[in-house]
């Protein structure tokens, strides 16, 4: 498991672009790297607070588990769901071949 | 006065005296638009044509005396974060370019119900992400007190709107600082209520343990007035409180005579301008002399509430944004050979530098191996900045501080230095993570520009930010100040 205090490194960077389907250039590989090295190290500050004691807060609601009645409801229409498409075939999204 | 420098207050007396109609009154903020619009480059879109048309309706309804409300033909700009059914919404981005949304927000559904009308979408930083609005995917936005600096972000439009005349009052949104931070750089109210208390239902995501929407106002009863309009629960955003929403103007003149105000010593950071400094020092004096207890407080763990929005904030951005895939609206990359190849590609050329920097990093830091060091740290330390306010308000009703530790600065001015911008949002932050609500209003001028005091009430104790926030108000003549750009064409 990689060390959280080692330095990031370009790789790194490429492997995290890739992980969020984020296509980069080779010198925004760079630029991101440097700048994302500065804030880290901002951040470092993080590691300092003693967080021993304390649970973690994903989100600060009071409800729990939200129900509604198991009632038929209206949704979108079609035409409305899908007048935003970039491509389209009759009532479906249309995407490129995820394989060859 | 001409109609667009007025309050939602005054003007909604106009209206029901028939002293002036809903159509005038919209055609006089269309007119300053077009008079300044290109000065102030507020607004992306407006929607002439639907603001006239809402203008007759609210005047019928005025006319006929049916169901008329504060906000029945008032002027509204909208951040462009928040869908309108069949209206351009784009969140600032070029990735949304075009996007009609199939349906309304349910606060401008809210809106609708009251008669509101629509002037349009407001600029803003791309999906909110920043201080300054310079990261506008189309254009950054101006300031109405001096042109060549930043009217804040990142609902810089909604707030440049207000200051300028371009609107009577604006929605915003308010992650880390987005409501109250341009509220203090152009002189105007900005209140983020507490998570929970506005849905999101429709409000075009950034961080959704963090999103909040509120109003941007020229005083605090106008911001009382359309929080009123906007707050309550709604069966269509699951985290959006059951609590029952307080009548605002009931308690809004109670005055701060025996309230216990506290001073967060954490809140006066290096780094602060003198003259901010000053004018909070002034603040909390002349609230005293309104009859306030003031006691110096603690908030120890400020210092790690920057460092940990700036991993939650940009972990919720990296999986929100992960929607924009070029497949079902938005943009789509042309020319690609495969699925994966296409959403890589309408990723890089549809979003803007700072957003993609902070999907690496909520990704990198959601990723494995580094999870439990900043993430799960993250919100470890959400949870100590919780109990810091937790403790504070069993001493206080409300917490004295700065909105922001520096006045407006010129457009360039940081955009090279992504950890300075950051820096500005170091005394809103602590708010959304805590989960409290905390209101702007305007405290002074520093060589011409506006300066914001911070009122900080406990979550859900919106009432007491509006009683505090109004009773500094009503003390100061501050909220009679305009901008050049107001002042100029009246």
């Amino acid at each position: 498991m990689p060390e959280p205090e080692s330095e990031l490194s370009s790789r790194e960077v490429e492997h995290v672009a890739r992980l969020a389907r984020l296509g980069i250039t080779a010198e925004e590989v760079v630029r991101y790297r440097d700048q994302l090295r500065h804030i880290l190290s901002a951040i470092d500050a993080l590691k300092q607070a003693d967080t021993s004691k304390v649970p973690a807060t994903a989100h600060p609601l009071e409800e729990r588990n939200v129900m509604r009645d198991d009632l038929r409801e209206s949704c979108l229409p079609v035409e409305a769901a899908l007048k935003n498409a970039p491509s389209r075939e009759d009532s479906y999204f249309r995407v490129k071949a995820i394989q060859e | 006065m001409t109609l667009f420098q007025r309050t939602i207050r005054e003007l909604h007396q106009m209206l029901i005296d028939e002293e002036i109609s809903s159509v005038e009154l919209t055609q006089s903020v269309l007119d300053q638009i077009d008079a300044v619009g290109e000065k102030t480059k507020a607004y992306l879109l407006v929607t002439r044509e639907l603001a006239l048309r809402q203008a007759k309706g609210a005047d019928e309804r005025l006319r006929a005396n049916r169901d008329v409300r504060p906000l029945t033909g008032i002027p509204i700009a909208l951040k462009d974060v928040l869908c309108v059914q069949d209206v351009v919404s784009t969140a600032g981005s070029r990735i949304l370019k075009g996007f009609s949304p199939p349906y309304s927000a349910t606060v401008i559904e809210r809106l609708e119900a009251e008669g509101a009308v629509f002037l349009g979408k407001t600029n803003c930083d791309e999906f909110a992400m920043g201080s300054s609005n310079e990261n506008s995917g189309y254009w950054p936005v101006h300031n109405p007190w001096a042109l060549d600096r930043v009217p804040g972000g990142s609902s810089g439009g909604s707030a440049a709107s207000v200051a300028s005349g371009e609107a009577i009052a604006a929605l915003g949104s308010d992650t880390g600082g987005s409501i109250r931070q341009p509220a203090a750089l152009t002189g105007i109210v900005g209140f983020k209520p507490t998570y929970g208390r506005v849905s999101r239902y429709g409000l075009i995501a950034f961080a959704s343990s963090l999103d909040q929407i509120g109003p941007m106002t020229r005083d605090v009863f106008d911001s009382a007035l359309v929080l009123q309009a906007i707050a309550g629960h709604d069966p269509r955003d699951s985290t959006s409180s059951l609590r029952p929403v307080p009548d605002y103007l009931s308690t809004l003149r109670n005055g701060v005579k025996g309230m216990r105000l506290g001073v967060p010593k954490e809140y006066f950071v290096a780094g602060m301008e003198p003259a901010v400094e000053q004018a909070i020092h002034d603040a909390v004096r002349l609230l005293e002399q309104q009859g306030a207890s003031i006691q110096e407080v603690s908030l120890p763990h400020s210092d790690v509430a920057l460092p940990a929005y700036y991993i939650i904030a940009p972990a919720e951005a990296s999986s929100n944004l992960a929607r924009y895939d070029g497949v079902r609206y938005g943009y789509q990359a042309p020319g690609a050979k495969n699925l994966i190849e296409e959403y890589m590609a309408t990723r890089q050329q549809g979003f803007g530098t700072e957003v993609k920097r902070r999907i690496v990093l909520g990704t990198y830091a959601l990723s494995s191996g580094y999870y439990d060091a900043y993430y799960l740290q993250a919100q470890k330390v959400r949870t100590l900045i919780i109990e810091d306010f937790t403790r504070a308000f069993e001493k206080v009703d409300a917490l004295l501080g700065a909105t922001s530790p520096t006045v407006a600065f010129p457009l360039g001015a940081k955009t090279q230095d992504p950890v300075a911008m950051y820096l500005n949002d170091i005394l809103t932050i602590p708010a959304n993570l805590g989960n409290v609500c905390a209101i702007s209003v305007p405290c002074g001028l520093a060589d011409g520009l506006p300066i914001g005091l911070q009122v900080i009430a406990p979550g859900f104790r919106e009432e007491i930010a509006l009683q505090v926030a109004y009773a500094f108000e009503a003390a100061t003549d501050f909220r009679k100040l305009q901008s050049p750009l107001m002042r100029a064409a009246a």
